[in-house]
């Protein structure tokens, strides 16, 4: 084994309790930044969901033809911004008004279908879209009057809506990134702290590499390993716990959402999902693991 | 291989070289005598670059040692062997461990170091000892660790402090035995001592030393 590695594992079964205590820390730490990437995700997949229920409905002139709806809806199926184009007949506009007054038929029997326009129904890929789609369907020629469907707490205008939910947006972002930059901080420290320590325990050691003619990177890695091995302890155990958590409570949570895709359903995009944060937590460990013991290091070398 | 030039030498008021000029040719076997205090020590940490002269100059190898940079000491110091007058064993690693140390610092390739920390451990009678700890090892044991130690670097140079110290006889002339023939194979050897008996039988260069000065060469 490389002396360097077994110059670390030696160093943390000699003080296997300052090791666990780093350990245990890093991999709250993890285990919190774990949940919050899964949170963030659903979060942004909840907002997207609420972004694109909105319905954008096109309400037809009566003296539109085929040929010219057609063209529209083939026009809005190609745009970008746009998704699920729909096109309603006012046999079918009938229909949905007599469904939504099956309460109180007499209503339903009142009107016939020439009352209710044709119309094109759409959803959006981003809110933010919303207007400038409905300022140009304002302009074509067969389109008599836009509808906006949006309702979330008690806003009816776009722009309510938007800002209702950019606010959601940024307080999940806000409030989950202070927390989670809390505790990445704290396990810096703790990190430092604890690897000062080791750096002061192995003082005799230092000064023995030093007379051998070792050089400082000789010196300094098993430092660095040492804490790079804390820190991808911490990741696993962390991201392991969460996976298996949400695991756990998946089926519940999904069945809860309905048809809001909280987490992927399909298993290769849930592991890969999960495979995404991994690897985005070991590489932030490591350099964590990294400025950290460079950190102690350098403090250890000035109080020499 | 070494060359002192008035070299003076205090730790504070003390002080421990005064004007000490002094040389050293290659392959040479030398003894550093003289009670404690007398500056021993000082001299072989000077050399080493571990303490700075206040004046003087000090030639290792030809190089002024006050002229070998931070970055440079490192591969300064590989080309010495030091046995320490406190052993300066790992206590947490074998003897097998402790002498392969002194291998990796050099960055001996690992599929050498087996065969080469073997040889050593043969050559100071501690084969069998390879894989106990500096705490489970005699007094003798562990100077013969850290000798080896020293050896298994094959440097050009061998400083040795007080490597005989509180060792019994038979001990003490194995050390010197083995430092002998370490010497004989070309390299330079400075050992420094208040063991007059051991210098008396090695009939080798002394250069004796009190309360910082040489006295006798």
């Amino acid at each position: 084994m490389n002396y360097q590695l077994k110059s670390a594992i030696t160093s943390i079964k000699r003080f296997p309790f300052q090791a666990l205590a780093a350990i245990f820390l890093l991999t709250v730490t993890f285990l919190v930044v774990t949940i919050l990437s899964v949170v963030s995700y659903s979060s942004s997949k909840v907002i997207k969901y609420f972004e694109t229920r909105p319905q954008v409905i096109a309400f037809l002139k009566d003296s539109a033809t085929v040929e010219t709806i057609s063209a529209l809806q083939h026009k809005l199926q190609n745009d970008m911004r746009i998704k699920e184009v729909k096109y309603v007949s006012k046999e079918e506009a009938l229909s949905i008004y007599r469904d939504a007054t099956v309460d109180n038929p007499l209503l339903g029997e009142l009107v016939n279908p020439s009352i209710f326009p044709a119309s094109l129904e759409f959803s959006l890929n981003d809110l933010s879209h919303a207007q400038g789609v409905i300022e140009e369907l304002k302009t074509e020629a067969i389109v008599d009057s836009v509808g906006f469907t949006a309702s979330l707490g008690g806003e009816k205008s776009l722009g309510d809506v938007v800002n209702r939910l950019r606010e959601i947006t940024l307080y999940l972002k806000l409030g989950g990134g202070f927390f989670a930059l809390l505790l990445v901080g704290t396990s810096f420290l703790v990190l430092v702290v604890t690897l000062g320590m080791r750096i002061a325990s192995r003082r005799g050691e230092v000064e023995i590499l030093n007379l051998i003619g070792a050089q400082k990177s000789f010196i300094k890695k098993p430092i660095i390993i040492e804490s790079i091995i804390y820190v991808l302890v911490g990741v696993t155990l962390g991201w392991l716990i969460t996976l298996i958590a949400i695991l756990y409570v998946a089926p519940s949570a999904i069945n809860y959402f309905g048809e809001i895709p909280i987490l992927p359903r399909d298993p290769l995009m849930f592991f890969s999902l999960f495979g995404i944060i991994l690897l985005g937590e070991a590489v932030t460990g490591i350099l964590l693991a990294t400025l950290g013991s460079n950190l102690a290091l350098s403090r250890a070398g000035r109080k020499k | 291989m070494v060359k002192f030039k008035l070299v003076t030498k205090t730790y504070g008021e003390v002080c421990a070289l005064k004007d000490v000029s002094f040389e050293v040719k290659d392959g040479e076997f030398i003894f550093l005598m003289g009670p404690s205090g007398a500056g021993k020590t000082t001299i072989l940490k000077l050399i080493l670059k571990e303490i700075f002269p206040d004046t003087g100059e000090i030639h290792v190898g030809g190089v002024d040692v006050s002229k070998v940079s931070e970055k440079d000491l490192p591969g300064f110091r590989q080309k010495v062997g030091c046995v320490f007058q406190d052993f300066k064993l790992l206590n947490e690693r074998t003897t097998y461990e402790n002498i392969e140390i002194a291998l990796a610092v050099l960055d001996v390739p690992e599929s050498k170091w087996k065969e080469r920390i073997e040889k050593i451990l043969k050559m100071v009678g501690l084969f069998d000892r390879k894989n106990l700890f500096p705490s489970q090892l005699s007094g003798g044991e562990i100077q013969m660790a850290s000798l080896a130690r020293a050896l298994v670097v094959n440097p050009d140079l061998i400083l040795a402090d007080e490597p005989t110290g509180n060792l019994d006889w038979d001990k003490a002339d194995e050390i010197m035995e083995l430092l002998e023939g370490v010497n004989k194979e070309g390299k330079t050897v400075i050992v420094a001592t208040h063991n007059k008996e051991i210098v008396n039988k090695m009939k080798k260069r002394i250069i004796k030393l009190a309360s910082g000065k040489i006295i006798k060469e």
